[in-house]
């Protein structure tokens, strides 16, 4: 079993929801000005929805691999002119039927692709395919790879590696026209008194010198200067961070239990093979003398497989044959 | 997608591996047609090493130009003399250095191969330190940026770096001791001036050229699976090379647990950090790289901190599988983008041909010079030897005694009898 939580789900950390929810804070005016909007790699929504907050575009298209979250985005979101759709962003006819659908709901879309790329072994359909839509139908596409590389994360689940220089291979793909970010992350905590929520607002420095971005964000198409900065800070829901931590610990611990167990039936059983292995070879040895004996060819042997009469083919395995087996007398 | 890529040859070479890798992947995507096209007459193919080159399309010259293609590719600055031979709808020029440094200032192919880089193409290179310098150089240009995948079922990623806290240091030394700027013999220089235990391997091809080193163990030449093997039993890799493309040996190192001790070579700055994962020397100063080298036969937590901080960084380096999504997505960029205006190339060209016709004419009027110079010697030579005191000394030589008594005088005299001579 993975140990990692790849969707966004109301357990999610805190500070990986925040970082999330930012990126579609900065596209937020954009996808709220008119054009259709398209989320790429939607997931369940829940992001996006915290992002709008009350307000949600005229109409979107909800792109995924996996159609329970593409529907749930959709009752997340409760947009009512939402087109779901199922697919495949490493196949050309899937983008294409993408493309088909965004050419129907008119107007300059707006593409948002939050960490997805990472998800897709073959990226290079979806880079053709978002430059091609920038360029013909004057779509703006908006997307961000996270910054493994920094950490050498391995996550199950991204088929490539991004970080800065996977990144500035991105860059040299894009069109001259073009707006690059980078997120970092932030940590803090408040002080209030005993009974009285308090409302602070902060001032933070982000981005100065010796600043490792957690992720790298790049957008395209004519309105790509247009993606907002900010920064976003939520309190930590620390008994949903809990909850899941707890979770993940309790299956973690099942599952290595049931890997214990299967390891010790994997042994019993082969500690039988090898015993029943042995037990085999002596009969074998055995019929072998008395074969001798009786000065017969020995069972295994190609003289004795040459006098074996032919297989009987009226059993399970001869219902398949052509001609009916002749009754025996 | 029809591509060909121009090769030379498919000798086993870094520079020659990456084009076949990306050759190879990319071959293996939907409805891509790729070609290995050799540009120069084969009399001996030797393919050893690359593993699955049966399953590409390689063709001759002579093949490819019957054929047609969307994007065709220089892969190495003599194949661009090819490369428009060929029907294509767009060129290309994969850049893995900056060829002219391969070149000592008085080779002509210094000129040649500078002179390649204002080809009115479009430029795909590995490393950011080039497509930084061709931005430089040539800004009318596009330059798409492929950093090379690493094979990473031939170099797979250790599990743990295992430890050596009593073993020799063990060095590998790799490179061509017949290339000038890979300083093959300066590294072994630079191991053997080591005061702590060692073990030095040297892997070349070229064992000849190579000569009698100071090393433990000289091998090669060795298929990649086999130098993958040799880096898992390295601690160290080390390369004091003065040109570097992209700078791939270390790298593979750090897959297979090994740090290293580099130069500053361009292509180190995209994975070594000095500290964490190798550490960088000065420039000619094999003491200091005998130092540092002393220093991790010293102090093992050293060594393994940076054993393990380059196996870290190995596993973040991407594979060939991502690298050839690049290679995709900008081959598919240059046959979507208009072709690049020759203008500017040509004006480009025509400046450095220019700078080039001057520093021809600068090496004549040098050669001018020192053949006048020589003239004059030569004619007051031929003056001297034709008066009677150097032709009566001249024929005084003919006497065994005059030799004798002249012997211990000849390191005065070598000079002029090396002039009348």
């Amino acid at each position: 079993m993975a140990d990692w939580q790849e969707r966004i789900t109301h357990e999610t950390p805190p500070a990986i929801r925040v970082e999330h929810e930012l990126r579609y804070q900065a596209v937020a005016a954009l996808i709220l000005s008119g054009g259709p909007w398209a989320d790429l790699g939607c997931g369940n929504g829940l992001a996006a929805a915290a992002a709008l907050g009350d307000a949600r575009p005229r109409s979107a298209l909800l792109v995924d691999a996996d159609e329970h979250a593409v529907a749930q985005a959709a009752r997340e979101l409760g947009i009512a002119a939402s087109v779901q759709v199922v697919a495949d962003l490493t196949e050309r006819n899937d983008l294409d039927r993408i493309g088909g659908h965004l050419a129907v709901l008119g107007g300059e879309p707006i593409i948002t692709c939050f960490e997805v790329v990472e998800h897709l072994e073959r990226f290079s359909p979806l880079l053709e395919w978002a430059a091609a839509l920038a360029s013909e139908r004057q779509a703006t596409f908006v997307l961000s790879v996270p910054n493994d590389a920094f950490w050498s994360i391995e996550n199950p689940y991204h088929r490539t590696m991004w970080g800065e220089g996977s990144f500035a291979e991105l860059q040299r793909l894009l069109p001259h026209e073009h707006t690059l970010m980078r997120q970092v992350t932030l940590a803090g905590s408040a002080l209030m008194r005993w009974d009285t929520p308090l409302e602070h607002e902060l001032q933070v420095l982000a981005g100065a010198a010796g600043t490792v971005p957690s992720h790298f964000i790049a957008a395209l198409g004519p309105r790509h200067a247009e993606v907002d900065v900010g920064a976003h800070v939520a309190q930590t829901d620390a008994l949903a961070q809990r909850r899941w931590e707890r979770q993940r610990e309790s299956e973690v611990a099942i599952a290595a239990e049931a890997v214990k167990e299967m390891e010790a039936t994997v042994a019993k059983q082969a500690g039988e093979l090898r015993q029943q292995t042995k037990e085999f070879e002596d009969w074998r040895v055995y019929i072998h003398e008395l074969e001798r004996e009786l000065g017969r060819p020995l069972s295994g042997s190609a003289e004795a497989m040459a006098r074996e009469p032919p297989s009987d083919t009226t059993g399970a395995g001869g219902q398949d044959a052509a001609e009916p087996a002749e009754p025996r007398a | 997608m029809r591509v060909a890529f121009l090769v030379n040859d498919l000798q086993l070479s870094g520079g020659v591996g990456v084009v076949v890798q990306h050759a190879r992947r990319l071959s293996e995507l939907e409805d891509w047609d790729v070609t290995l096209v050799l540009a120069r007459p084969q009399d001996d193919a030797s393919w050893h090493g690359y593993e699955d080159i049966a399953d590409l399309h390689v063709c001759t010259r002579e093949d490819a130009l019957a054929e047609e293609f969307d994007v065709a590719v220089g892969t190495w600055w003599e194949t661009t003399f090819t490369l428009f031979e060929l029907a294509a709808t767009r060129y290309a020029y994969f850049v893995q250095s900056l060829e002219d440094r391969f070149y000592r200032t008085d080779e002509a192919e210094r000129l040649g191969a500078a002179l390649t880089l204002d080809l009115p193409v479009a430029f795909i290179t590995e490393a950011r330190w080039i497509a930084d310098t061709i931005a430089a150089l040539r800004p009318d240009a596009t330059c798409f940026l492929v950093r090379n995948g690493i094979d990473k079922d031939v170099f797979a990623p250790l599990t743990r770096v295992p430890v050596n806290m009593s073993q020799p240091l063990r060095i590998l030394i790799e490179g061509s001791p017949t290339a000038w700027f890979k300083q093959v013999h300066q590294a072994v220089d630079a191991a053997s001036a080591m005061r702590e235990r060692r073990h030095v391997t040297v892997v070349s091809g070229e064992r000849e050229a190579l000569g009698g080193v100071p090393a433990d163990e000289v091998v090669g030449p060795l298929s990649f699976r086999e130098l993958s093997e040799l880096y898992a039993r390295s601690d160290v890799v080390l390369k004091l090379s003065r040109v570097e493309g992209m700078f791939g040996p270390p790298l593979e190192g750090f897959h297979r647990g090994a740090t290293c001790v580099v130069t500053p070579v361009t292509g180190h700055e995209e994975y070594v950090e000095h500290g964490w994962n190798g550490l960088i020397t000065d420039w000619e100063d094999l003491r200091g790289t005998a130092q540092a080298l002393d220093m991790l036969a010293r102090d093992r937590h050293l060594l393994h901190f940076l054993r393990a901080n380059a196996l870290e960084t190995a596993r973040a380096w991407p594979s060939w599988v991502q690298s050839s999504q690049f290679m995709a997505a900008a081959l598919l960029a240059i046959l979507r983008e208009p072709p690049p205006a020759a203008a500017p190339a040509a004006m480009r060209m025509l400046a450095d041909v220019r700078s080039g016709i001057e520093l021809y004419n600068a090496h004549l009027r040098e050669r001018r010079l020192f053949a006048h110079r020589a003239d004059r010697l030569d004619r007051a030579v031929a003056l001297a030897r034709r008066t009677l005191p150097v032709r009566a000394m001249l024929a005084l030589r003919r006497y065994r005694v005059v030799k004798l008594i002249a012997f211990p005088l000849r390191p005065l005299t070598a000079r002029a009898r090396r002039l009348l001579a």
